[in-house]
């Protein structure tokens, strides 16, 4: 919640839709699905999962893993950062240009995974 | 000199709807700018996912939950695993529940005013926990 990376993370996923495919995908509240809400299963059981973590606790993996799936990636954005670091965000409030273009990095590795474009 | 406890916020983390980009934004308000070494924030994936540190605190100081839509998963996982929270905000009594809505609406200057609202009355209830804690 305190990160800025945290906040890239949560950055990503309105660029998802903006892909030339944007109903190959759609977004699990996390929280939603740690509270064992069975329509956030099921749609994480029946789907390709790419998870996006902001911390090295990897809670959005962690959980995914937890109600039984295994996703075909698992984004860390410190490790994306690692491999840009000029796109280093500015501060949780305000991620900046740098973590915007983090954030498009993040989404460029889902779509050159196969997950759209 | 009396104890004054910081008051642990647990915003949504969700990205299913609007209200959960304003929960974080009025959140981190208060942590930043109103009640900067008045509050706390606590990870909610960290918390659900069952965190020591996260939910001993949230066990024995007063927290305020603030859920971006009526699931209400920071509370309900709140008083679950931890114990009841001091105060419950849910962003759908502000809007009238507008969680269906995810487009660029939620990036609108209303939204800013409505982070004001909700951020201002987050820091009325810290004041208040804070006064009332022995």
């Amino acid at each position: 919640m305190g990160k800025a990376l945290g906040a890239v993370t949560r950055e990503t996923i309105p660029l998802l839709p903006d892909s030339k495919s944007p109903h190959e995908y759609r977004t699990v509240c996390l929280p939603l699905l740690m509270t064992d809400d069975d329509e956030s299963k099921r749609i994480v059981l029946e789907s390709a999962v790419y998870t996006i973590d902001g911390c090295a606790k990897k809670c959005a993996s962690t959980v995914v893993k937890h109600v039984g799936a295994t996703p075909v990636m698992e984004i860390l954005a410190a490790r994306v950062l690692a491999e840009h670091r000029e796109h280093k965000p500015e501060t949780v409030l305000d991620i900046g240009d740098g973590g915007r273009l983090l954030a498009k990095d993040i989404v460029e590795i889902i779509a050159n995974d196969g997950g759209t474009d | 000199m009396t104890f004054k406890p910081k008051i642990g916020l647990i915003s949504c983390s969700g990205e299913a709807c609007p209200g959960g980009r304003i929960s974080r934004a009025a959140t981190l308000e208060v942590l930043h700018h109103l009640r900067p070494t008045d509050t706390v924030t606590i990870c909610l994936p960290l918390f659900l996912a069952g965190d020591a540190g996260e939910r001993g605190f949230a066990g024995v100081f007063p927290t305020i939950t603030v859920d971006g839509c009526s699931k209400l998963c920071a509370a309900k996982g709140t008083a679950e695993y931890s114990a009841e929270p001091a105060v419950r905000i849910n962003i759908d009594d502000y809007t009238g529940g507008r969680c269906t809505s995810t487009d660029e609406e939620m990036r609108t200057q209303s939204d800013n005013n409505l982070v004001k609202r909700v951020a201002q009355d987050l820091a009325t209830h810290v004041d208040h926990l804070r006064q009332e804690w022995e």
